[in-house]
């Protein structure tokens, strides 16, 4: 075994495991990982810059791209960012709709994210239902509005539109199917013998590290920390709202999964409850003309939890009709680079891909 | 301002151990300016004796009126949810600032990515010069002063038949020497 020279192995940038193009640049001895290191540079697009020459509306267009599997957080969060600077109220109505398009963003984020976490495990029928099964959220979507991926449905100062007619049965329906489906995707994932021997002890996060590696989302919850921005600093309803917030010890791709599983049943629940509670009225404190709108000179930092962990804005403007700077920490940001370069050493390279898609790393998000 | 009990302490801590200027700014959420050579202190002080154990992230911005940059460092503590934010200028001519990714290891990213779009300089900083960007000598792309439109028209070129108002049929039409069929030329903009 000694004789084993030190190959570097170029995973990437087309991925199998992840949303986007990255590589990761790994140094192998044997099977094993001795460095890795992450390479990014094939999506940069420079949306920070280009979002500093439009209104403050017409950046909505390029938000919604910072990640595609789950655009919302992006347009909620700046769009909170911007009601900070200028004190704009949503009305209670648009609040509920709001809570409710993120919910529905993250369950169809977490679809994608059961046929990448096992479709990286060798298990493809998983990926085949689950996908075929998010079209029914993307439905909902599409009804609300108007877009399917991307939606541009959140403004400042509430939502674009209203509910459409029949909307809250048709989703009510969908989320009775999706919930039996869920227990399904259990059979196939998580009483599977092979997904079981392949995530257990894989990919671990040191709980004691976690927090100081910058460590957000479904990962830090996996290592057993408490912390999910809608229960730490509420935004919309979320406060109003009974869910819980699971977390699991480990710190593996299974603690991990789990407690991704609960999420996705959380998520189910929440939207319930919002269409129920969902009062009447406005839903929509309309802005003045967009064209010639202009913010009050400040800076604001806004957080909005995604599925692959917090979403953070840093809007600052100078008085003007366009932002002065926005700056995206995306949770990819850090759970992507850093710590996925820390938890890449030692590992198998057949899991490398596998650990990627349960680190929920979206390159778009990292170079913005 | 009652209810704000915490958020004060840490502010009146960190004035009194650094003098600087500083504001509860909302619920939750205590920011100080201070001078760039204060700054790594108040953080290892922050992160080691207040609990901000998190480093959020790393903001920059080009105030080129002033000739400055300003750096904003957010801080978290999981235990108390507080927000810590650190403000500080530096001169924009030879930018240069503390290195911290000895107080937290992702700060190397996020100086990495400052770096290359602002070109700030921190010194003692480990990592390949390229993180996002790909051999580029051209002003820092971030800064309020490099012109994107001109480096777009200058950088790429017109490709033919690619120019705005044309016909697309009428193009394909010309290139292969075919006519259009009837069914297409109802849709043609000529009409």
């Amino acid at each position: 075994m000694s004789r084993e020279k030190e190959t570097t192995l170029y995973i990437g940038p087309q991925h199998p495991g992840i949303t986007g193009n990255m590589m990761v640049k790994v140094k192998v001895k044997g099977d094993t990982v001795t460095k890795a290191s992450v390479e990014v540079g094939y999506l940069h697009r420079a949306f920070e810059k280009l979002i500093e020459r439009r209104n403050w509306l017409q950046s909505f267009t390029i938000l919604c791209r910072f990640c595609v599997p789950e655009p919302d957080p992006m347009e909620l969060t700046y769009a909170r960012a911007v009601e900070q600077l200028e004190g704009r109220i949503v009305p209670e109505r648009g609040q509920y709709i709001r809570t409710m398009v993120m919910e529905m963003a993250r369950l169809q984020s977490f679809m994608l994210w059961y046929a990448g976490q096992s479709g990286s495990a060798g298990l493809y029928t998983l990926g085949q239902w689950s996908v075929g099964d998010r079209d029914y959220i993307l439905n909902l979507f599409e009804d609300l509005t108007g877009g399917r991926v991307y939606h541009m449905y959140i403004w400042p100062g509430g939502v674009r539109r209203d509910l459409p007619k029949g909307f809250k049965d048709k989703a009510l329906r969908v989320m009775d199917y999706l919930e039996k489906r869920l227990d399904e995707y259990d059979k196939l994932l998580f009483d599977n013998t092979i997904f079981q021997k392949r995530a257990q002890g894989v990919g671990v996060i040191p709980k004691e590290k976690a927090i100081d590696w910058g460590v957000v989302g479904a990962p830090l919850r996996g290592c057993g920390i408490k912390h999910d921005v809608r229960i730490d600093e509420p935004y919309e309803v979320y406060d109003k709202l009974d869910f819980i917030v699971p977390t699991h010890e480990g710190g593996d791709v299974w603690s991990r999964a789990q407690v991704r599983r609960i999420e996705a049943r959380q998520s189910i629940s929440i939207i319930r409850q919002v269409l129920e509670k969902m009062p009447e009225g406005e839903y929509y404190n309309k802005i003045p003309n967009p064209m010639k709108w202009s913010i009050p000179a400040g800076q604001a930092w806004a957080k909005t939890e995604s599925v692959r962990g917090e979403v953070g804005f840093y809007v600052v403007s100078d008085g003007s009709e366009k932002p002065r700077r926005v700056h995206v920490k995306g949770a990819a940001y850090t759970n992507g680079v850093s710590v996925t370069e820390k938890i890449l050493v030692g590992q198998n390279i057949a899991d490398v891909s596998f650990i990627l898609n349960s680190m929920g790393v979206c390159p778009p998000e990292i170079e913005r | 301002m009652s209810d704000l009990i915490k958020e004060n302490e840490i502010l009146e801590q960190i004035k009194a151990a650094f003098q600087v200027e500083g504001k509860v700014s909302s619920e939750r959420r205590t920011e100080v300016f201070a001078d760039k050579t204060q700054v790594s202190s108040i953080l290892l002080l922050a992160k080691n004796q207040y609990g901000f154990k998190h480093l959020n992230h790393i903001a920059c911005i080009d105030w080129i009126e002033e000739n400055k940059f300003e750096l904003v460092y957010i801080l978290y503590n999981h235990k108390t949810g507080l927000t810590l934010l650190v403000h500080t200028k530096i001169d924009r001519e030879n930018p240069e600032m503390e290195n911290i990714d000895t107080i937290w290891d992702q700060a190397n990213t996020y100086e990495r990515e400052m770096r290359e779009m602002y070109g700030i300089e921190f010194p003692g900083l480990v990592g390949a010069k390229e993180f996002i960007l790909e051999d580029w000598e051209d002003t820092p792309p971030m800064r309020r002063d490099f012109d994107t439109l001109n480096y777009a028209t200058n950088t790429y070129f017109h490709q033919a038949g690619r120019e705005d108002a044309q016909d697309v049929r009428t193009t394909i039409s010309t290139r292969s020497g075919e006519e259009i069929p009837d069914f297409a030329k109802k849709y043609s903009r000529d009409k």
